[in-house]
């Protein structure tokens, strides 16, 4: 350890990192004692209490300040002398573009999120930056390190998705906690406190089965059953929704015998079998009406500890009084309310009717604790792991700025020894030559883009330049030109009439910033054209008011990377044959998306069955081992 | 940023379905009103199967693909209320194929959920319904369940 060429390396090389959380806090100390002089970090959040276990460079008088400055500052009261620059913003914001990212040696990333870390990666890709990329998830945790031509790039294996699951689990035949959990989040809790106007299949099948035997049952096909009638107080509400859900619901499911054939019968639950008919007939109790956001049943019902199982009767009573509760001092929130981990009577209404569901199911209750756990996706991070992710960034990055790349290692931290070991190190693969990211070379394509029009960017750049010869052009998932004898007649007119359309007067503009993707489905060429606008073009020199710069010879020939490089602008169309590579009538050319590759994948988020969706993730990355 | 795995993917289905489709089948990305056709979004018809109850009708079907496709299946949907022991009053199918959990496969196609979907109009799955007018009838009323399919055929004509 500590040649003289490292030591400069360390002192010398300019570094960012991106994110100082969990591995960030780590990162940016290890970073520091080893030596290195100049960083930059960047994150986007604020200091929150439940950060304080493991961010160690954080204390509670900073809850609310930026992560980014708070971390400098503490890093700076044992390391004066390091210059770091923090900067408290988006990763993705603007001023964090390709010309800021190429200042540095490498880029370290300790982020906690997918799009970020892909954006992090297509940047890195861009600047033509070395990228050490990293992710805990519990005891498992990983780093890997991305050489833009020489590893493959962070995007170049799919990456496992959420785990959804499929709406006949939840609504009919759950047979995990989490399907209950599930149900009683997206459609429980949504039915009674949600978005009205959103679709819920809560009640679908009974409310239409009861259609067919409407005179014989009283429980009516009424679309606003879940509504508080007029003169009903919030207990009876809260029974009669018990008694539907619980009860006459399960009931009525029973009836279709198909479903049950190869299933465990469900027990339908109603209120009076369970708790005693004085406690939920119980006279409304009229004091404090005041609104409270932070009402919980458990402390009006005297329930103290969040990791007792409850019982059904106490899940019962909670599942009442959570109701009530709403109605009483959230009722500002019926209506729009979203299940919230941090919202503490959503989590106790969740774990009460999941656990109620469950029971009428067969399936093992839950404590309040780990309800609140699978309902909020959440995964208890481990400060050691993020330690040693932190001090295996380091030690890639070392490799990186010392140029001994063909050292650099995949690590994997894993939870039981693997070939007696717990870091298991794993060389880089090859990039993957049909990854969308890394496998083209982005162009710059400069033009007027209030005088040029699409076809003259077609004709003059994409088939004069480039040498495409029918392309297909995309602007994200938004198709904007095909051609092709196969197309569509009126899809080709289609596009016809909007080829004389200047490129700024399309719906959305096409000007600086924009990256339009070119394929050409015959030749398998595909390519990204940054777009930026210039106002004028020396007509001698240019006399396509039009200029295309990047490294087009590698474009062109995808498949040939020995092809020597030819210098950009120079005329392309005698290499043009060369992009007629064997045709690919199958789905051979969708090989990175054959199951075996993502089964694999699949099968290590066994224990992670449900990822978050829409916010943020808090689980750091999901380990990808092979 | 983000769905650029999806994009890709798309964009090849786009291309297999350009080069080759079933006979009668329609499936193409969703034009927005800006003149663009977004991928994630395809418009569809599949016609009834020759020889069936379903034939003479043109079905329309929206498929929505989301960011985390092809790991994750497709949404089908069929207008609300269309009349099928699988689908539901929403209009959404439910289908294995199209099941996380047990049938889906990244390596699907639209090519191949389409033929499944169609496969499914005539041959319904009783163990999963998903509404239920058309399953009673379906095992209490077969007649009358003919009667009520072919009705429906009825109202999706061939496209012009």
């Amino acid at each position: 350890m500590g040649s003289e060429e490292e030591r400069i390396a360390i002192e010398k090389e300019k570094v960012l990192m991106v994110g100082a959380g969990g591995i960030g806090c780590e990162l940016l100390k290890t970073l520091a004692l080893t030596g290195f002089k100049h960083i930059h970090l960047i994150d986007m959040d604020t200091i929150e209490v439940s950060n304080l276990n493991r961010q160690f460079l954080f204390r509670k008088s900073h809850v609310g300040q930026s992560k980014a400055k708070v971390a400098r500052e503490a890093v700076l009261k044992f390391r004066p002398g390091v210059d770091i620059v923090a900067h408290h913003g988006n990763v993705k914001n603007a001023e964090f573009d390709i010309d800021f990212f190429k200042q540095f040696s490498v880029v370290l990333n300790g982020l906690d999120n997918l799009e970020a870390r892909r954006h992090v990666n297509r940047l890195c890709l861009a600047a033509g930056v070395p990228l050490v990329e990293s992710g805990t998830t519990g005891y498992l945790g990983q780093v890997t390190v991305h050489i833009k031509g020489k590893t493959e790039c962070y995007e170049c294996q799919p990456k496992p998705a959420p785990k959804s699951y499929p709406v006949c689990t939840i609504t009919s035949t759950p047979s995990k906690l989490i399907h209950c959990i599930v149900w009683a989040k997206e459609l429980a809790l949504a039915k009674l406190f949600g978005d009205k106007s959103q679709v819920n299949e809560l009640d679908v099948r009974p409310s239409v089965l009861a259609d067919a035997k409407a005179d014989t049952n009283e429980v009516g096909n009424d679309a606003d059953f879940f509504e508080l009638r007029r003169g009903e107080s919030t207990w009876q509400f809260a029974g009669r929704v018990f008694d539907r859900i619980f009860g006459y619901n399960i009931e009525t499911a029973l009836q279709n015998e198909d479903t049950w054939k190869a299933r465990r019968r469900p027990d339908p639950l109603y209120l009076d079998k369970i708790l005693p008919p004085e406690e939920f007939t119980a006279e409304e109790n009229g004091n404090g009406e005041i609104e409270n956001p932070t009402v919980s049943a458990m402390v009006t019902l005297g329930l103290k500890n969040p990791q007792k199982i409850w019982d059904v009767q106490e899940n019962a009573r909670v599942f009442l009084e959570t109701i009530q509760l709403f109605f009483k001092r959230r009722s500002k929130d019926i209506g729009k309310l979203v299940f919230d981990k941090d919202d503490q009577l959503a989590v106790e209404f969740v774990t009460a009717a999941a656990n109620l569901r469950a029971h009428s199911f067969g399936i093992p209750m839950q404590s309040l604790f780990e309800a609140k756990g699978m309902a909020g996706n959440i995964i208890h991070a481990i400060a050691t792991t993020n330690a040693c992710i932190a001090g295996l960034i380091v030690l890639e990055a070392l490799k990186l700025l010392t140029k001994r790349t063909e050292q650099c290692r995949m690590t994997y931290c894993v939870e039981h020894p693997t070939r007696k070991m717990l870091l298991v190190p794993v060389e880089p693969a090859e990039p993957n030559p049909h990854c969308y990211v890394c496998s083209e070379t982005p162009l710059v394509l400069e033009v007027n883009t209030v005088t040029a029009t699409m076809r003259d960017v077609i004709e003059k750049v994409l088939k004069r330049k480039l040498g495409v010869d029918s392309p297909v052009i995309m602007q994200g998932s938004s198709l904007l030109y095909e051609t092709g004898d196969d197309l569509e007649e009126d899809m080709a007119a289609h596009y016809a009439s909007l080829l004389n359309k200047s490129l700024a007067s399309y719906p959305t503009p096409i000007t600086t910033g924009v990256v339009l993707t070119v394929e050409d489905y015959h030749q398998d060429f595909r390519c990204s054209l940054h777009v930026k606008h210039r106002e004028t073009f020396d007509e001698e020199k240019e006399p396509d008011g039009m200029l295309i710069t990047g490294d087009i010879a590698s474009v062109v020939n995808t498949d040939d990377t020995l092809q020597p490089k030819i210098v950009a602008d120079e005329d392309l169309s005698n290499k043009v044959e060369n992009g007629h590579g064997e045709d690919d009538d199958d789905d051979d050319d969708m090989v990175m998306f054959t199951p075996e590759t993502l089964a694999g994948a699949k099968r290590k988020l066994e224990e992670e069955e449900s990822l978050p969706v829409e916010k943020r993730l808090k689980i750091q990355q999901l380990p990808a081992m092979s | 940023m983000s769905g650029g795995i999806a994009r890709g993917r798309l964009a090849e289905e786009r291309k297999a379905w350009r080069k080759n489709h079933p006979h009668g089948f329609v499936a193409r990305p969703e034009s927005g009103a800006d003149g663009a056709l977004n991928l994630m979004v395809w418009q569809c018809t599949l016609p009834g199967k020759a020889g069936t109850d379903w034939e003479g009708g043109y079905y329309p079907i929206t498929i929505h693909f989301s960011e985390d496709y092809p790991s994750k299946p497709p949404k089908c949907k069929f207008p609300a209320s269309f009349f099928h022991p699988n689908v539901y009053p929403s209009g959404t199918v439910c289908l294995s194929i199209l099941n996380e959990d047990s049938g889906w496969r990244p390596a699907i196609t639209v090519k191949q959920i389409l033929v499944g979907i169609q496969e499914l109009l005539d041959a319904p799955n009783p163990a999963d319904p998903a509404q239920t007018e058309a399953y009673q009838l379906f095992i209490q009323d077969p007649d009358e369940y003919k009667r009520r399919v072919r009705q429906q055929a009825k109202l999706y004509p061939p496209p012009v």
